[in-house]
């Protein structure tokens, strides 16, 4: 991950802006009934191995900022909401995922689970600058 | 652009799509891609590129995958974006010069 962000530091401009963006597996996806902004019905973790990978790309972007390769101008967190038909095809959906838990976290029973469904996940980004 | 910090803000991705749409997501960086040369490593069908295309003056989309290279050469094609480039190549050792993109993006690369 060092090497890859190395290269990106040396194919820049002076000053060029180099931009990280992820999912943000330090939060849990949110399911939502009804609509994209509807009542949070449930939660949908990382899988263990996935956050350590994530864990690893932070390490190395604090690398090349603390080496001085980068440095930091703004960061920030988006949510993306997908939409789903209903529980089986989200089911289907986490059964296939490399990055989320493959079960949710359901707060609320079975009767209130839409449809339809929407996860909202995190997407975080770090705008960086060439030092 | 601002150093403020903007964590937390919720920025509406929009829905039917798996990943965000190109001009949301490149709308939350907060840079005017208008005259840069834009390098997206990890670019994979172009999704972020095409969109970059849009306001920058070149766009090269570099990605291992070549199926996926395809699929966004034959998008570009189809929407008539003539400034963006589709490469092979890999994050970790990137066969291009010292110095010749103004902005690189790594999105879902690291």
């Amino acid at each position: 991950m060092v090497d890859a962000l190395q290269e990106a530091h040396r194919i820049l401009v002076e000053r060029g802006v180099f931009v990280d963006a992820r999912p943000d597996s330090r939060v849990s996806a949110r399911v939502r009934a009804k609509s994209a902004r509807g009542t949070v019905i449930g939660t949908i973790g990382t899988q263990r191995p996935t956050k350590t990978d994530d864990l690893s790309s932070d390490k190395a972007v604090r690398d090349v900022l603390t080496r001085k390769l980068f440095r930091s101008r703004r960061r920030g967190r988006l949510w993306h909401a997908i939409p789903f038909e209903d529980v089986g095809e989200l089911n289907d959906y986490l059964t296939d995922h490399l990055r989320f838990s493959k079960r949710v976290r359901w707060l609320a029973p079975a009767s209130r689970r839409g449809p339809p469904l929407f996860v909202e996940r995190a997407v975080r980004f770090e705008v960086l600058e060439k030092a | 652009m601002s150093a403020t910090a903007s964590v937390g803000q919720f920025v509406p991705g929009g829905l039917g799509y798996l990943r965000p749409p190109a001009e949301i997501e490149l709308g939350a960086y907060g840079i005017d891609l208008r005259g840069l040369r834009v390098a997206d490593i990890g670019a994979g069908e172009g999704r972020l590129a095409l969109g970059a295309a849009r306001d920058a003056v070149s766009v090269l989309a570099v990605d291992p995958d070549r199926g996926a290279l395809a699929r966004g050469r034959a998008e570009a094609r189809r929407q008539g974006i003539s400034n963006i480039k589709f490469s092979e190549g890999a994050a970790q050792s990137l066969r291009l010069p010292d110095a010749s993109f103004d902005v690189v993006i790594f999105s879902w690369t690291l």
